[in-house]
Order: structure tokens, then sequence, then C-alpha cells
């Protein structure tokens, strides 16, 4: 043990902070990276939702064609094998209280959108217009997106991602109130382009740290 | 105030590092031992040996478990050790004003 003591030389206090910071900007870098969450998100929101415009503009119900929603749910799919990919692969070496936290976060998010494919299917079998169902469908859907975030903003302290939840809840209803086909619209650039945004604020956030 | 003032355990480059990484930590965490080697670019038995130092001190506490069939060590600052490297930062930071003209 003494051998490497006497290897390390007595710190001063400017190098001995210098090690403190860069340790903490080592293990950040390691940990989950809410750029990467906002930005994929950002991306598909835009594209899957503008597509869903762009079909919906173009259908005799004015909301979004079967096909389109299809493409859609690949592309939501492909954001959920993103996001889960990164954070297993982030958070793997690490155990507990974060760990059971994020466990039960997920299985938040998992009971949010049972519940909202369930009521779209009661919505759907009591027999509401293609419309009534896009607006449910969405509304909820971004209603579980939104509070969460703000939920998990809030106990993780991760202000940006409490606004973009705040912001996600108000775009979502501007669109179930403006309807189809323009709420796509609505959609794809203020979810879209809040996440978008909300990955800018996260990088400038992580550069300040 | 002098570096006398300093905690001597945690006093040390390679032992100041460690501590700062299990800081940075949520608390209530703990991490893997390989995964915790990665974060400091340390050799095995480097690490192992600064660790049984802070845990002498009751600074560190290592949790041996197993993942399957293999042995996995989990490493986590105690609330002891949390305590020491808040005090330790503070009296870096106090030394460096007073270093200031």
């Amino acid at each position: 043990m003494g051998e490497h003591d006497e290897d390390d030389a007595p710190l001063d206090p400017a190098a001995g902070l210098a090690i403190v910071a860069a340790q903490r900007r080592r293990v950040l870098d390691s940990e989950v990276d809410d750029r990467v969450i906002f930005g994929t998100w950002g991306v598909l929101w835009l594209v899957g939702y503008a597509l869903q415009w762009w079909s919906a503009e173009r259908s005799p119900t004015g909301t979004s064609t079967g096909p389109a929603g299809a493409v859609f749910g690949a592309l939501m799919a492909l954001g959920l094998v993103v996001t889960l990919t990164h954070i297993g692969r982030r958070s793997r070496g690490v155990r507990g209280t974060s760990r059971s936290m994020g466990t039960m976060v997920g299985l938040t998010w998992f009971a949010g959108f049972m519940a909202q494919g369930l009521i779209v299917a009661g919505v759907v079998a009591a027999g509401a217009s293609p419309e009534v169902i896009a607006i449910v469908a969405n509304g909820l859907a971004c209603l579980v997106v939104g509070l969460l975030y703000m939920a998990c903003g809030a106990m993780w302290r991760v202000r940006s991602m409490y606004l973009l939840g705040v912001w996600v809840i108000a775009t979502a209803a501007v669109a179930s109130l403006v309807g189809t086909p323009d709420g796509y619209l609505v959609m794809a650039l203020g979810g879209g382009g809040g996440m978008l945004a909300g990955a800018v604020i996260a990088h400038l956030v992580r550069r300040r740290a | 105030m002098t570096d006398g003032d300093l905690d001597p355990v945690i006093h040390s480059a390679s032992r100041l590092r460690v501590v700062a990484t299990l800081a940075a930590l949520d608390r209530g965490d703990r991490i893997a031992f390989p995964r915790l080697q990665g974060l400091l670019d340390m050799t095995a038995g480097n690490l192992s040996t600064h660790l049984r130092r802070l845990e002498d001190a009751g600074y560190v506490q290592q949790t041996k478990t197993h993942q399957g069939r293999t042995p996995a060590t989990y490493v986590e600052l105690t609330g002891e050790g949390r305590t020491a490297f808040d005090r330790y930062t503070r009296t870096l930071t106090e030394l460096l004003k007073g270093a200031q003209p």
C-alpha cells in the first residue's frame, strides 16, 4: 500500500478541485444522456406526425391513413428500442436507489400506455368516428408522456425535462382543439420541435456543467 | 487553515479520484468494480488497494454478490465517506481562497 501512497504526490488545492470536477464530468458523461433521448424522440415525432398530416390531408376522413399510421407506429417502436438500449447500456453496473426507481418509472410508462391502448380500444368499440379516435388516442398518449416527463423532471431535478412535459401537454391540448388533419402538424412542429429544442437546451446545460 | 486540516485518507490524488467518482453517483447507488475501474483508468490491483484503505476508514462499503455464476463486487460511498468528502472539498476551496492575494 505504501508504495502507491508515495507515488501520490501531495495535492495543492487547485489540483485537488480539478480532480473532483474531472471525475464528476466523467461520471456524468457515462450516465444516461438526455440529449440522446430528447433528440431521438424529436426527430421521430417530427417525421412521424408530418407523415400522418401528409396522409390525412389526402384522406377523405381527414385522419391519418392505415399505412401512415403503421409507419408512425414503427417509428415509435424504434424510439422505444433506442431509448431502452441507451438506458440499459448506460446504467449497466450501477445498482441501488436509482435502479429501483428507474424500474418503477419504467413500469409506470408501461401501465400508462397499456391504459391508453385499452381506452382507445373502448372508444373504437363504442363506434367513435375516425377523428374522435385520432384525437383521443393522441391526446391520451401525450398526456401520459407529458405527466411522466413532469414527474421524472421533478424527481431527478432536471428542469428541461419538466418543462418539456409541460410543453408536450400544452401542444397536445392545442392539437386536440385544432382537430384533424392540422392537429398532426401541430404535433410535428410543436411536439417534435419542442423535443429537439429540449435536446439543444440539454446540450447547453451539459456544456456549462 | 493549512494542509494539515485535510483528511489524510482522502488527501492523495488516487484516493481523491476514487472518492470523487463515488460521490458523483446518486446517493444510495453502488457501482460494479469493473465499471468503477473504467471510470478511473486504474489497474484492478491499484484500485483494490485504495478501496481497502477507504473501507478501513469507514468511507467505502464493498458488497460481494453473484451475477449468475460470476462473483461481482459493488462499491459505494458510506454516509461517513460522503460527509468526509464534502468536508475535504470545502477545505480545499477555503485553502484556495486563502492562497489568493
